[in-house]
């Protein structure tokens, strides 16, 4: 077969797709070494397919992203612990290494835990003066119309 | 090309980019597009899809594509479609009506042909066997397929 019948004969698109069975990747790989006709042609063939992929690419919601960033850290921590175990003499350099920085991207703050009551008790205390507040505005309001009714009354005596 | 384009004497096919190896964020942010619609293309299903597209991306086999004889474009769709296709069969198994594999009989084009063997995750020798024609047949509709579209 020369280089024309064997780029029309498609094995070298089912090689580059994985479709190919070990007899065919062998055989194609051995090509490649010694034909540079069929070299070059891998070469626009996998711009092609790119290019045909591309054409039907959809890009995925942003969180996509974030998931993978978080999966590809938690492995990547697994790794070095392996490897740190493994040279459990190593310098103080290393333990650093154990630390990765991470942007956590949430709306959420810590505080300690002795707010909480501190937060109960203001709120309470709160609630406590806001009823005093009106229970002697009202007071004081009534005991001025009191005052005033008893100013009328002496007026009028005499 | 790109960063991974091969070395001029074409007889080294190692990526240039072997010392700078990628990671796996560096080539989600070039090829996440690209994976995702090769996957939506074998399973509709968009969480399904994006399941996939994260198993792909967090994947070990993906730090192999650093040491890929060729473009990294060509490793991340393959692995994209190897990984569309076994949960694609997961699913049929579980499913067990066939329903996505319909494909009209008697129609033996390039882009059947390609449907059955990318999509739907038939080998060659299946797909020949399908369509009732040889093997070379199906993979010359393979080369046929690509020639239509860059010629198109």
């Amino acid at each position: 077969m020369d280089t024309k019948d064997f780029i029309e004969s498609g094995i070298l698109e089912s090689y580059l797709l994985g479709l190919s069975n070990e007899e065919e990747k062998e055989y194609v790989q051995q090509l490649i070494l010694t034909d540079q006709g069929i070299s070059d042609y891998l070469i626009d063939l996998e711009t092609n397919i790119t290019g045909y992929f591309d054409q039907h690419s959809s890009p995925p919601p942003p969180e996509i992203r974030e998931i993978i960033t978080l999966r590809t850290t938690k492995s990547d921590i697994q790794k070095k612990k392996h490897v740190f175990n493994q040279n459990s003499f190593g310098q103080e350099s290393r333990k650093k290494d154990e630390y990765l920085d991470i942007e956590v991207n949430d709306t959420y703050i810590k505080v300690h835990k002795y707010w909480r009551p501190a937060f109960i008790a203001v709120f309470i205390l709160s609630k406590i003066f806001l009823i005093a507040g009106l229970y002697f505005y009202f007071k004081t309001a009534s005991l001025e119309q009191e005052l005033v009714k008893l100013k009328t009354e002496v007026q009028l005596l005499k | 090309m790109n960063e991974l384009e091969r070395r001029d004497n074409g007889a080294d096919l190692h990526p240039v980019g072997k010392n700078n190896q990628l990671t796996s964020l560096e080539v989600y942010d070039k090829y996440g597009a690209m994976a995702y619609g090769i996957i939506l293309q074998i399973i509709p299903q968009p969480h399904l899809a994006q399941e996939i597209l994260v198993n792909v991306f967090s994947s070990p086999q993906l730090q192999a594509c650093n040491s890929y004889p060729f473009s990294f474009a060509v490793c991340v769709i393959k692995l994209a479609r190897a990984k569309a296709v076994e949960a694609n069969r997961k699913l049929m198994s579980i499913a067990q009506d066939g329903t996505a594999n319909t494909f009209i009989k008697g129609d033996r084009s390039p882009q059947v042909i390609f449907d059955l063997a990318f999509r739907q995750g038939f080998t060659p020798d299946e797909v020949a066997q399908k369509l009732d024609i040889s093997k070379s047949d199906v993979l010359k509709a393979f080369h046929d397929f690509f020639k239509s579209y860059s010629n198109s």
